[in-house]
């Protein structure tokens, strides 16, 4: 029964590869069908069937990448060169691989997913070096030699070292006093700055109704007591600026971030500059509240709400419903106005404060029908239970889509550098090997074949690799694009999650990545990471090399012993 | 005439054929005699026809069984195959005492 099947199944390999073969050798692929009735034991004929389905594929093949030579029949001298022709037909496929390949650098989505691939390698060498933003320095260099205002407003919000911040921000300001907005960005990335205070006067005289400034200025004053990381106890007069402070955000009726306006500024300058780095520009992580700002809200909100509890003790029930107000009304406009999910959890956890005092107030009033309204809207602004209403960036993928396309991207970036190396090897080795002579075959003369079939292979691998990481990332880049050509937010979370999932190695824990980060830019050891890198890439091209020698030159010559006739 | 480049496996072949030189031979006897696979042999099988060295034709069989192919040197095949199975001996006569010594 088995016997049967397996002869049936090479048979029909055979009859399908024979169908495949252009016209000019089908005749041979009969031949071998004819055979297999006679060849002995059901594996043998399986084994005659793939050999004479692998001529036919063959043949099939060169149909296809050498038209007019369906035999593979080279003229002269190479007649009876076993595999020139499948040689040639596997060089010509190669290169095909490659033009193909190299073809897709041609597109920016593919360059900017190449660069984003190699972000891990690239991270951790940046972090190496303590220069995590190299593109940012030519670019403030070119917009300080152009006079470009809004060149070095971009640089300036993004800018990581605060110094350089505050400088580029002055300048650009200096240029065009129009972008003042831009010293609240940077107020708000580094609100412990000197300069922060100043700046905060002139955008108060500029904007007088944002509750943004008040906010900076809070954190400002929040931070002071942190300075060198010892914490201080604020002074009297400190702590009444601070209650002063967010007492005038949680008046002020408007609550803008300027997101949008550095929306408008990344459309002007992205491609002025073709400055196209999606960690640089789509990142939004920095360009947010202060981290405190959270807790400074809900410290001052708890106060206003304990003020009216005692209001409501002394039956002043009008002064206490006004201070449940001004923390909902706060909550409304930041949840409402703000651009950011920090911003509308905010917003929301302040409301759901406010909304469950106004619940007691209302039950203690003998009013159910508010008290019912009140726990309903309570439960609604919940930050862990309520319903939250979409906002604009929120994810469409999700956190699993984005982790599995990050490791997908990396993976093909990482294939199209080994296809790349090996390919050039292999190359060198065809060089080498087709240069020498042949009645003294060499050792790289002997590889040729392995060479060759390293070329196809390692071609048809970076051709794969380069197709997969382009559809991956395209839809990233779509995202990106519209972030910047439109200002866009749809599924700009999408691209934060994926972003942020490419730039740690695939598979390494983000525990451990945060803790040797953290131990590079801390421990006063800041080469250690690069030492590792440079010795695993050392050792892994070592390894390389020690086993092309021991394969290629340490094997046996017995090719020289092959020649020899079979004595009668 | 010049002498083509010859592989081992094509020799191995044409020395086959040498065995009976106007003797009809299937393809798989070739192959257990040479101990070659069908992926190898056939396309020697394939070059020697195309450059006229070899002849080939059809023999039919009992019903049910498909026909089989045959093939036999011509006159040039097998002048050819002499001179390549003289040219190897001779070749392989001058290597032994160097790889006796060696």
């Amino acid at each position: 029964m088995r016997d049967t099947s397996l002869r049936q199944a090479a048979a029909l390999l055979l009859d399908y590869a024979t169908r495949i073969a252009p016209p000019a050798s089908r005749e041979w692929g009969q031949a071998m069908r004819g055979e297999l009735s006679f060849v002995k034991g059901p594996w043998a004929a399986l084994a005659w069937a793939f050999g004479g389905a692998s001529v036919m594929a063959k043949h099939a093949l060169m149909a296809i990448f050498i038209p007019g030579r369906s035999q593979g029949i080279p003229p002269g001298d190479e007649l009876f060169a076993k595999n020139v022709s499948l040689g040639k037909a596997a060089l010509v496929a190669g290169a095909g691989c490659i033009l193909i390949a190299l073809l897709f650098f041609g597109a920016p989505p593919f360059r900017q997913a190449f660069r984003v691939a190699l972000k891990p390698w690239t991270f951790i060498f940046q972090m190496a070096s303590r220069n995590l933003q190299p593109g940012f320095e030519n670019l403030a260099k070119r917009a300080e030699a152009q006079h470009d205002p809004e060149g070095l407003a971009f640089c300036a919000v993004r800018q990581q070292n605060s110094h350089e911040s505050v400088r580029l921000a002055e300048e650009a300001v200096r240029l065009n006093p129009n972008l003042i907005w831009v010293y609240a960005v940077v107020g708000m990335r580094h609100p412990e700055l000197d300069e922060v205070r100043p700046w905060i006067e002139k955008l108060e005289r500029w904007d007088p109704q944002n509750s943004l400034f008040h906010l900076i200025e809070a954190e400002s004053l929040d931070r002071f007591h942190f300075r060198r990381g010892v914490w201080t106890p604020p002074m009297r007069e400190q702590e009444q600026a601070w209650q002063s402070a967010m007492a005038a955000a949680f008046q002020s009726p408007k609550f803008d971030d300027y997101l949008d306006r550095v929306a408008g500024l990344n459309r002007r300058v992205v491609p002025r500059y073709g400055f196209y780095d999606p960690y640089e520009v789509a990142s939004r992580d920095q360009l947010d509240l202060p981290d405190t700002a959270f807790e400074n809200s809900e410290r001052f909100a708890n106060s206003l709400l304990r003020t009216g509890e005692d209001l409501e003790a002394r039956n002043d029930r009008k002064s206490a419903l006004e201070k449940y107000w001004t923390v909902a009304h706060f909550g409304q406009t930041i949840d409402s106005q703000g651009r950011t999910g920090f911003e509308h959890l905010i917003g929301t956890s302040l409301q759901a404060m406010a909304y469950r005092q106004l619940q007691a107030f209302s039950v203690k009033g003998g009013d159910q029908a508010e008290a019912t309204l009140f726990a309903y809207l309570a439960a609604k602004f919940d930050p862990l239970s309520g319903e939250q209403p979409g906002f604009p960036g929120e994810s469409t993928f999700g956190l699993d889509t984005a982790k599995r396309n990050a490791a997908v991207v990396q993976i093909s970036g990482l294939m199209i550098l080994v296809f790349s190396g090996l390919l050039v090897i292999a190359a060198a080795i065809l060089l080498v090997g087709g240069s020498a002579s042949r009645r003294t075959p060499s050792a790289a003369q002997r590889a040729k074949p392995v060479a060759t079939m390293v070329l196809l292979s390692s071609a048809a691998g970076l051709l794969f690799s380069s197709v997969t990481l382009y559809l991956t990332y395209r839809p990233y880049w779509y995202i990106f694009q519209s972030a910047i050509v439109t200002g866009g937010r749809s599924q700009a979370r999408d691209l934060l999650f994926f972003l942020n999932d490419t730039k740690m190695p695939s598979g390494a824990s983000p525990r451990v990545v945060n803790l040797l980060l953290h131990s590079l830019l801390y421990s006063g050891s800041p080469d250690f990471l690069f030492y590792v890198w440079t010795g695993v890439t050392l050792l892994g091209l070592i390894g390389l090399v020690l086993i092309f020698l021991r394969h290629f030159l340490g094997r046996p010559r017995v090719n020289r012993l092959q020649n020899h006739p079979r004595v009668p | 005439m010049k002498t083509p480049r010859i592989s081992p496996e094509t020799l191995r072949v044409l020395e086959s054929f040498l065995e009976r030189p106007t003797g009809w031979h299937y393809g798989y006897e070739l192959s257990r005699e040479t101990k070659l696979k069908s992926g190898t042999l056939y396309p020697i099988l394939m070059r020697l026809e195309k450059h006229k060295l070899l002849e080939a034709r059809w023999v039919a069989t009992q019903d049910g069984v498909p026909p089989r192919h045959t093939y036999r040197l011509t006159p040039d095949g097998l002048e050819l195959a002499r001179t390549q199975s003289e040219e190897a001996r001779s070749r392989w006569m001058v290597q032994q005492p160097a790889l006796s010594r060696s």
